[in-house]
């Protein structure tokens, strides 16, 4: 019994909260529960070290709604873990794909030509969100309904409470309950079977926590804002001075890079006298597959010409590079024209599968420019001409091969074309780099075979466009000289 | 009170009479008192400080380890053209199959109303998430670069501007072992509040009641906050069965939706769940054998509860071996050279010696539990949980190796040599596994002292 003020429910130091009842075994706890509960008892609760089973109806506990409050989170979660991977793997709607959104967008990842968002596939992840948040629903739903963690509850006070959790029972009918009274309820408790019985007071002296912390607490909290603040600002601002690497990475390596000085210093001296991270090739050593002694072959030169003149070669002229045009006009090379082959090299035989393979060199790489039938009507030629016409741009026409100059066997011999192909020539570019020697003549025995055939070859041009070949062809007509500039209207 | 019982085999059946799953006639406060003991004891006995000491020395182990593989990269590992998958996946497959026993027993057995679980609960709970901590360790590291782990998850970034990709099973397996750990911890943590109460209630050191009294939260076995819990357990047993099924039905996805011959069957994901069970049962039969011997827990942990554990084993084994013998028989009718291959070679192939081991380990040695001298004799079955385990860490090896090492280009084969970081990290691995289990032992209920009162009979029982 509680040794203090049995007949006041609260005095200055404590206040009642309610009486608690032990009993020995689970049967007596419910027989008790029950009659408290017929005695019109509300406010009653039970305790047990293990559920005991019947005690529910006897308290009359009403059944939790945990399970629906579980069930809302998983519908929900359905949506959201199906709603992450659509958004987050680039899911579209009609127009809209979430990849264009402008925070966060989504990333497409395009594997094996599957489509970006197919169910399937999202059923694992979707059924793991919904278990994950429905065991959050659970878990602390659950806590939260019983209004647990409670870290202060005046029933420890009881030293006899400590075998609730051990091996005796209790039931505790609380003041606030209307039909409470201090003397009348512990006679019924008696009554009911109680083995002992306590007062439940709550410490009315408990220190309060001082006012001035809740403020000190508020206020460092925000302190501690300010750091993770300062980080996410540097993160979204430009900045002058190198980011801050936490963790390197692979961002610096001892590598050299082309075209660099090295990064191996000896004593701080680099350690090639030339200080390039580079090595050149040893003198006079040729690479593998580069070697081009065979003239005719890879320049397009006859293998017994000696040059009479000093070289002021087309190859040297289009390897100054910008400005050739101007250079070329200025001092027009004297050109010698015996000099190239005018039959194909030993090593490349024509035929017909040659020109095939001429065919689609051509249409790769001169067709943009030259056009399908080289007649000079390329749509990179109409555009940049159309262009030049309104000052937008500095063009000069591309020849067509079927001008005289081109086709003249004497003027522009197989050597010629082929050299022309590999080094370019006036403001064409040169295509030696991205075509292999042998489809370059394949491309040489295409255009001769195209000049010989006229200017509709059957192959490249088919019946309805017949109309825009006809202008094409103006088009050519009109840019009279090869290597007539077509100027900016003023 | 529980009557006194004078029975002490408990593993003979009478239709007339369940059998008891509490002996030497312990009452509420008596199971109290046996759980509490453990904790209470002043000093922990000497043998537990003697295994504590051997784990954190093999912890310290897998710890320099892991900082060699930090410091060095995963080119410390054997993993190599082809086998790029080597000892890490291997052992991350095993642990997690580990892992699996605890959630199966606290869910599973709870929802068949299995009462013989109560008193192996909570050690099995225990022992999963520790195994799944080994086990997130491997595929943690094996990342390359650690300090990006949350490049797993689809977290909101700028800098990185991209997101994972939700098509691939690796991903699946970073959600599923995730939720597993998560709602592991979570369902162990609940469980065993009640207990932490005890606890509380029974401190003396003010560090003790401090530590407990937060970790109980304030319990006081209100009946309405039981009616709500016991409700709570439920669904959460609810939703930890699916999820333990799914968890090795993803991890089987990594090997399955690949195209490796080997790997690509549909029987993996319930040859692996049963496996699964398999390994998690024979560790927990190897770590309660010891643990009950120990402590004195006999009345507990009695042989009735090992007897099951043991015909679960076997049955288990069984599923395995059926499985094995289906992969051949699937392999033979499918009729594709590849396949078929790649089970010949696994018998009789390079690797010959790790199939066989696997056999006999798996299929062969548990059969010895249709004796039942054989499953009631506590130090014997220990010994054949033990080659269990060797046999199931085999299985995983010899599905990740030989499908690896013999893939479709005759030119890409080759045989798979370990570093000695892979073989020390699999010993460190148990270092930390006995570490983490040790202090569990010491600090936690061992037993789940109110659901085991809550099967224990009453008087009006009799």
């Amino acid at each position: 019994m509680a040794e203090e003020n049995k007949n006041s429910n609260t005095d200055e130091n404590s206040k009642l909260i309610g009486l608690v009842a032990q009993f020995d075994d689970p049967e007596s706890l419910v027989q008790a529960c029950d009659q408290a509960r017929q005695a019109g008892y509300t406010k009653t609760d039970a305790f047990s070290p293990f559920p005991v089973h019947g005690i529910d109806p006897a308290l009359g506990i009403k059944r939790t709604i945990l399970p629906f409050i579980v069930l809302g989170i998983a519908v929900g979660a359905v949506f959201i873990g199906l709603g992450m991977q659509w958004y987050t793997n680039g899911g579209s709607l009609g127009e809209f794909s979430t990849d264009e959104s402008p925070v966060f967008p989504g990333y497409r990842f395009k594997i094996s030509g599957k489509p970006y968002f197919s169910l399937p596939a999202n059923i694992p992840v979707t059924f793991e969100v919904i278990v994950l948040s429905s065991a959050f629903a659970t878990f602390f739903g659950m806590w939260f309904l019983n209004k647990l963690p409670m870290l202060s509850n005046p029933l420890h006070r009881i030293s006899r409470f400590k075998r609730a959790t051990n091996d005796k029972f209790f039931l505790m009918i609380e003041q606030a309950d209307e039909q409470f009274d201090r003397g009348s309820t512990e006679a019924q408790l008696n009554e009911w079977g109680a083995v002992s019985i306590d007062e439940c007071r709550k410490d009315l002296t408990d220190h309060n926590l001082p006012s001035w912390l809740r403020l000190v607490a508020l206020m460092g909290a925000i302190l501690l804002l300010l750091p993770p603040v300062a980080i996410f600002r540097a993160m979204g601002m430009t900045s002058r001075a190198p980011r801050l690497h936490v963790v390197p990475d692979m961002d610096w390596q001892d590598k050299s890079k082309t075209q660099t000085l090295s990064p191996i210093m000896m004593n701080d001296r680099y350690l090639f006298a030339d200080e390039r991270a580079m090595r050149a090739p040893v003198d006079g050593s040729i690479a593998r597959g580069q070697l081009d002694a065979d003239t005719e072959l890879y320049q397009g030169i006859k293998s017994d010409y000696v040059p009479t003149v000093s070289l002021t070669t087309p190859q040297g002229a289009v390897r100054t590079g910008l400005g050739t045009q101007d250079e070329a006009e200025a001092t027009p090379p004297v050109e010698d024209v015996s000099m190239y082959v005018t039959e194909f090299p030993k090593e490349i035989t024509v035929d017909e599968a040659l020109l095939q393979r001429g065919q689609v060199r051509f249409n790769i790489y001169c067709a943009a420019c030259h056009g399908y039938a080289a007649n000079g009507d390329g749509l990179v030629n109409q555009r940049a001409v159309a262009l030049a016409a309104t000052g937008k741009a500095q063009w000069t026409s591309a020849k067509s091969l079927h001008d005289a100059t081109v086709s003249d066997a004497a003027k522009n011999p197989l050597g010629r074309i082929f050299e022309t192909i590999s080094n370019g020539r006036g403001t064409m570019g040169p295509y030696g780099a991205q075509i292999p020697t042998a489809d370059r003549w394949a491309i040489v025995a295409y255009v001769k075979a195209l000049q010989e055939t006229g200017i509709k070859p059957v192959l490249a041009v088919s019946d309805d466009e017949d109309g825009d070949d006809a202008e094409a062809n103006d088009t050519t007509e009109a840019a009279t000289t090869p290597e007539d500039k077509t100027q900016p209207t003023p | 009170m529980a009557t006194v019982n004078p029975i002490l085999d408990n593993t003979y059946d009478d239709a007339g009479e369940r059998s008891p799953l509490i002996l030497g006639g312990l009452d509420y406060a008596g199971v109290t008192d046996e759980v509490c003991g453990i904790w209470e004891a002043d000093k922990p006995p000497k043998i537990w400080f003697v295994v504590l000491g051997a784990a954190i020395s093999l912890l310290m182990v897998l710890g320099g380890c892991v900082g060699h593989l930090l410091m060095d990269g995963v080119g410390v590992w054997g993993n190599n053209n082809p086998a790029y998958w080597g000892w890490p996946i291997v052992n991350f497959v095993f642990w997690v199959g580990i892992g699996h026993a605890g959630t199966l027993i606290s869910a599973i057995l709870f929802l068949f109303r299995q009462n013989w679980r109560t008193s192996i609960n909570r050690a099995a709970e225990a022992m999963t998430i520790f195994a799944v901590v080994c086990a997130g360790l491997f595929p943690g590291v094996h990342i390359g670069r650690v300090w990006v782990f949350y490049w797993l998850f689809p977290i909101p970034t700028e800098h990185l501007a991209m997101w994972p990709n939700f098509r691939s099973p690796l991903l699946w397996d970073v959600f599923a072992v995730s939720t597993y750990a998560t709602v592991s911890i979570l369902f162990w943590y609940m469980g065993m509040v009640p207990d932490i109460a005890t606890f509380r209630d029974r401190c003396t050191s003010k560090i003790g009641k401090f530590v407990y009294g937060l970790l109980s939260l304030g319990w006081t076995g209100s009946a309405r906050a039981w009616h709500r819990y016991e409700i709570a357990y439920t669904i959460l047993a609810a939703l930890a069965t699916p999820l333990v099924l799914s968890v090795h039905t993803i991890v089987s996805f990594d090997f399955a939706v690949s195209q490796v011959p080997g790997w690509h069957t549909t029987i993996f994901p319930p040859y692996f769940v049963a496996g699964a069970i398999f390994s998690g049962f024979a560790m927990v039969v190897t770590l309660l054998v010891p643990v009950r011997k120990l402590y004195g827990l006999e009345n507990l942990i009695t042989i009735r509860h090992l007897e099951n554990m043991n015909k679960i084993i076997m049955a288990t084994g069984m599923m395995v071996g059926t499985a094995y013998g289906i992969e051949f028989f699937i392999a033979w009718y499918s009729g594709v050279p590849y396949e078929s291959y790649a089970f010949y070679n696994r018998a009789f192939g390079n690797y010959w010696w790790a199939y066989w081991i696997m056999v006999s380990c798996n299929v062969l040695i548990p059969q010895v539990f249709w004796i039942k001298w054989c499953r009631t004799t506590p130090w014997f079955m220990v010994i054949i949980c033990v080659f269990v385990n060797i046999g199931m860490w085999f299985e995983r090896f010899v599905i990740t190796i030989t499908s690896l090492c013999r893939d479709f280009v005759p030119s890409s084969w080759a045989y798979f040599h370990p570093t000695w970081v892979d073989i020390m990290m699999l010993i460190g691995s148990f270092g930390l596994f006995f570490t983490l289990f040790t202090l569990f032992c010491r600090y936690l209920p061992v037993i789940a002292m109110a659901e085991v009162k809550g099967v224990m009979p009453r008087p009006e029982d009799h």
